[in-house]
């Protein structure tokens, strides 16, 4: 728009130039016409000449007079002569001369009068009065010359008349040429008129279009809900809205002219307002301005501070940069804000209270729980009527319930909060379908209910995963299965595919029951949910167990699928991927009914703060022929552990005064005779929370409440197999046994002595500050040692070697020195083991 | 009164050569008579001393009649009726061979025309357009380069006479 303007000024004032230029033109050649015109003396030239011919016929007659005897006077002749004579001289002067100039006639006719005036000179001069035959001669030579005269004076006519009508083409040229110019001024003049029509039409409209702009724009702003503020570059309020005036409590008259600094902008901010504009005025460079919405606050005619909402443009006019606020008050919606986000930390702490709530009463509610199973327990191993023992059965059945259902709800709690871990392990996958069968076979004879199972060949093998949650998945679908099935059989089919590192591994347990309807194929996984009959009875989904699995098959990266029909049964199908392994199978997984074996008597502690628990714990190990101690808390653990030495120790995790961790760890770092005893960790928390901290404690084992007796029997004679015979006597390792077996005892005596001379190495530098700044070294030796004992089975050792690693890995050497004494220790009572 | 009124009534060079016959050639040729009002019956005969003891004027320029620059020097016309008290509006001016030419009095300028007594610093003689020319400095303005005013340029000037 501008430039355009301007390139129609740049038009108009080269039109103008040329105009004037033109006119120049004009002028000039107008007056060299009119000089020309004026100062022509072509005519005077050719009259001067004719006289030449009138004189001689003067001259002529006064001789022919004198000659007749007139009265003519000698002066008068002379006079006469004189002037015939002068106007000769005319001929060869002045313009007649330039006009004759390149003529040859005229030196023709010029010479005869030049002798002529030379003659007549030479005659007049003569001193004396001219005779008569002077006067004759003269008479003679005037009538000889005359037509010469005659001749000069005629050619001077028709020579002038030539430069006449040259002068008058060049006049007519010269006119043409005017003219000319005067039609191109003309029409340039035209164009300057279409020029400034179209410009002047244009401003016309642009005045329009800006008047209707102009009203929209006033009325916009007035009516806008949001204050517009318009400001200078000073500050100054040049423009305040009704909006404005609703919200600041200023009105336009007030403000006006009043800056922004010293009317809205709260205190606090004043400097920084006013150093922004500083710079923006300065270097141009943006913050606020331009810079899109901003939340800032905003001080009232009151005197109160209010969020706002702002946005700031500039313009830049003649008058210099000109600042547009639109201002929002976002009080209200700030105060909405608060109020959600308050709700919103409400709703979760709630829901974390839930949550605790549930993790609570899952403990608290399983505390009993061991109780009432342990006495249940203790009291099937009495004599009892068949009525008592139905009785006791039933109580068992019911407890074992209530502990399912104290599981899941502390399950569903983990998964929601995201804490559930899973804990993989080495296991036999034919051995754990196969011990699970077994276990459930005798709840589906019940129901007259047939349960196969099903291996396909190539999964006949060992398998890396949390084969507890396997399981427990396993365990409730086909508990589903046979609780919904009325007839027929449920059979747990195993297939898999061996991908190129893991393996997908599908356990399909179908049932004859009464099938799902597709809509309802979903349903079933969700939290609670229990489809029902017509009749109201319960058919399938068992409120949280479906819902479970699935949420611990997707955790594992596998998941459950449903295919069903209704009529057709249904099929349950687990899909997750394993690691495939050869291994042995975890103790852990030995069948539950496998008879528990024969432990020897040992010496142990039970340090628990429950009173009913700790009694039946110890009653139980007691019935097993163990000699029992009991302790209230880690603090009464420490002072018994401190005199005897035990073979194994129950601990709990949560106690009172000091709780099992802290005592684990004070028992293995101070070196006391039970340094190195089996310490198994129990907690009723459930079975991941406490277990890496209980293995870092030192503990070996880890068991969640409520232990039962068969459990019980296990994991005494797990550990009494492989730790020290009772009453404290040394005895080698089951792999040392191995070892000398295979190497003969002299050979192994060697390979001993050779890493407890490295073992003690090891701890020199470790007393003498070698690995005091270097943890990367520490970690380094320590695992070199720990392999070599893992490879000689001193598990006592190598387990503290791991734990020295692994603080090393994580630059903690805060207490390098009590656990290298307590390593030492460990290795004087090991090395008596050597045969 | 007469005699001017032959000139001025008849034309041709008889004519002129009757008027010339008797007053002109009677007097010395190069004195100038002036009349200097139509009412006064005896024109004025002035001698070439008698117009050099008035102011003169004196120019160089270049004329269509001689060749190259020429300085002329001699009385203004002005100056020369201011000085003989002459009254009327026009002046009429007669060469010897009664060639006569009129200019409005109130035309006259300080300094244009003169009547030129010297040419080049010498008399004119008649043979050279002598004994008076009238001249205008043409150089000096382009105003003086008209017809008109090459019309007014009479020379062999005899006779001036205030008419009207």
């Amino acid at each position: 728009m501008r430039t355009g303007l301007n390139g129609y000024r740049v038009a108009i004032l080269a039109g103008f130039g040329l105009l004037l230029l033109v006119l120049g033109l004009m002028v000039s050649n107008l007056l060299s016409q009119l000089r020309d015109l004026s100062a022509a003396a072509g005519d005077n030239t050719q009259w001067s000449i004719a006289q030449l011919d009138t004189e001689f016929a003067n001259l002529d007659a006064t001789l022919a007079d004198k000659l007749a005897g007139g009265t003519v006077s000698q002066e008068e002749l002379q006079l006469r002569i004189d002037i015939a004579l002068s106007r000769l001289n005319i001929v060869n002067s002045g313009r007649a001369a330039v006009l004759f100039g390149q003529n040859a006639e005229a030196a023709d006719l010029i010479a005869p009068l030049n002798t002529f005036a030379t003659e007549t000179i030479a005659l007049s001069d003569k001193p004396g009065p001219l005779g008569l035959d002077d006067l004759r001669a003269l008479r003679d030579m005037v009538k000889t010359v005359r037509p010469d005269v005659r001749n000069i004076a005629l050619l001077g006519v028709s020579l002038g008349a030539e430069q006449s009508q040259q002068r008058r083409a060049g006049f007519a040229q010269q006119l043409t040429r005017t003219g000319g110019i005067a039609i191109a001024l003309l029409v340039l003049m035209g164009g300057l008129m279409v020029l400034l029509d179209r410009l002047l039409r244009r401003a016309a409209n642009r005045d329009a279009a800006l008047l209707t702009s102009s009203k929209l724009l006033t009325s916009t702003v007035a009516a806008s809900l949001d204050a517009i503020v318009t400001a200078d570059d000073s500050g100054k309020i040049i423009g305040f809205n009704a909006s404005a005036e609703d919200v600041f409590g200023w009105t336009r008259q007030e403000i006006i002219g009043q800056t922004m600094e010293d009317t809205f902008i709260p205190h606090r901010m004043r400097d920084a307002h006013h150093n922004g504009m500083t710079r923006y005025l300065e270097t141009g460079k943006p913050r606020v301005v331009d810079g899109g919405r901003v939340e800032l606050a905003a001080l009232r005619k009151s005197g109160e501070e209010f969020p706002v909402e702002l946005n700031i443009t500039s313009i830049e006019d003649d008058e210099g940069t000109k600042f547009i606020a639109y201002i929002r008050d976002i009080s209200e919606r700030k105060i909405d804000e608060q109020k959600l986000i308050d709700a919103r930390d409400r709703a979760e702490r709630t829901d974390r209270a839930k949550s605790q709530f549930l993790t609570v009463m899952s403990h608290e509610m399983r505390t009993p729980l061991n109780g009432i199973l342990g006495v249940l327990d203790l009291l099937k191993t009495t004599k009892l009527t068949p009525q008592q023992e139905r009785y006791a059965q039933i109580a068992t059945a019911s407890s074992e319930i209530l502990l399912e259902h104290t599981n899941e709800a502390l399950d569903i709690t983990r998964i929601e909060t995201g804490t559930l871990q899973l804990t993989p392990q080495a296991f036999d996958l034919p051995e754990l379908v196969t011990s699970l069968v077994d276990v459930l076979e005798p709840l589906a004879r019940e129901k007259q209910l047939g349960l196969t199972l099903q291996i396909e060949d190539a999964m006949r093998m060992g398998f890396v995963g949390d084969s507890n949650r396997v399981r427990q998945i396993l365990t409730n679908l086909i508990g589903n299965a046979i609780k919904f099935t009325e007839s027929g059989r449920i059979d747990l089919a195993v297939s898999g595919i061996h991908g190129p590192k893991l393996s997908s591994v599908k356990f399909a347990v179908t049932d004859t029951g009464a099938g799902i309807a597709p809509e309802h194929l979903e349903q079933v996984f969700e939290d609670f949910v229990a489809l029902s009959h017509g009749e109201g009875r319960q058919t399938r989904g068992d409120g949280l167990g479906l819902s479970i699995s699935r949420k611990i098959a997707r955790q594992m990266g596998g998941d459950i699928n449903l295919n069903s029909a209704l009529g057709n049964g249904s099929t349950f199908t687990l899909t997750v991927p394993l690691e495939r392994r050869d291994a042995i199978p975890d103790k852990d997984a030995r069948p539950a009914d496998t008879p528990p074996p024969t432990a020897r008597p040992c010496k142990i502690l039970v340090v628990e703060d429950n009173n009913i628990n700790r009694k039946v714990l110890g009653d139980m190990l007691d019935g097993m022929g163990h000699d029992v101690q009991e302790a209230v808390d880690g603090a009464d653990c420490l002072q018994k552990a401190g005199g005897t030495k035990f073979d194994i120790i129950f601990m709990d995790i949560s106690m009172p005064v000091m709780d099992g961790i802290e005592a684990t760890t004070r028992l293995r770092a101070e070196g006391g005779p039970n340094a190195h005893t089996q310490i198994v960790g129990l907690t009723a928390h459930g079975r991941e929370e406490y277990r890496e901290e209980a293995q870092r404690a030192g503990m070996n084992r880890f068991h969640t409440k409520p232990i039962r007796l068969d459990a019980l029997h296990s994991i005494v004679a797990d550990i009494s197999a492989i730790a020290h015979a009772p009453l404290g006597a040394a005895a080698p390792t089951d792999a040392l046994r191995d070892l000398c077996e295979a190497l003969g005892p002299d050979k192994v005596n060697e390979i001993g002595e050779r890493f407890f001379t490295e073992l003690d190495a090891y701890t020199t530098q470790a007393h003498q500050g070698a690995f005091d700044d270097d943890p990367a070294a520490l970690a380094e030796a320590s695992h070199k040692v720990k392999g070599a004992a893992a490879l000689l089975g001193l598990h006592a050792l190598e387990a503290p070697l791991a734990e020295l690693e692994q603080a090393a890995r994580a630059g903690d050497l805060s207490d390098l020195t009590p656990r290298i004494k307590a390593l030492d220790a460990l290795a004087a009572s090991e090395r008596a083991t050597f045969p | 009164m007469t005699h001017t009124h032959h000139s001025r009534i008849l034309a041709g060079f008889l004519a002129v050569f009757a008027s010339a016959a008797t007053p002109v050639l009677a007097q010395d040729a190069l004195a100038l008579q002036i009349t200097a009002a139509a009412s006064a019956s005896e024109p004025v005969e002035l001698s070439l001393e008698a117009l050099d003891a008035l102011d003169q004027s004196t120019f160089t320029t270049t004329t269509i009649w001689t060749d190259g620059e020429t300085r002329f020097s001699g009385v203004p016309l002005k100056a020369l009726l201011a000085h003989l008290g002459a009254q009327g509006s026009t002046v009429e001016m007669v060469a010897l061979n009664d060639y006569a030419v009129t200019m409005p009095i109130a035309e006259l300028e300080d300094d244009a025309p003169i009547i030129a007594t010297r040419m080049n610093g010498e008399t004119m003689s008649v043979r050279d357009k002598g004994p008076y020319w009238v001249v205008f400095p043409y150089d000096s303005d382009p105003k003086y380069k008209t017809e008109v005013n090459y019309s007014r340029s009479i020379w062999q000037l005899n006779r001036v006479r205030v008419i009207d």
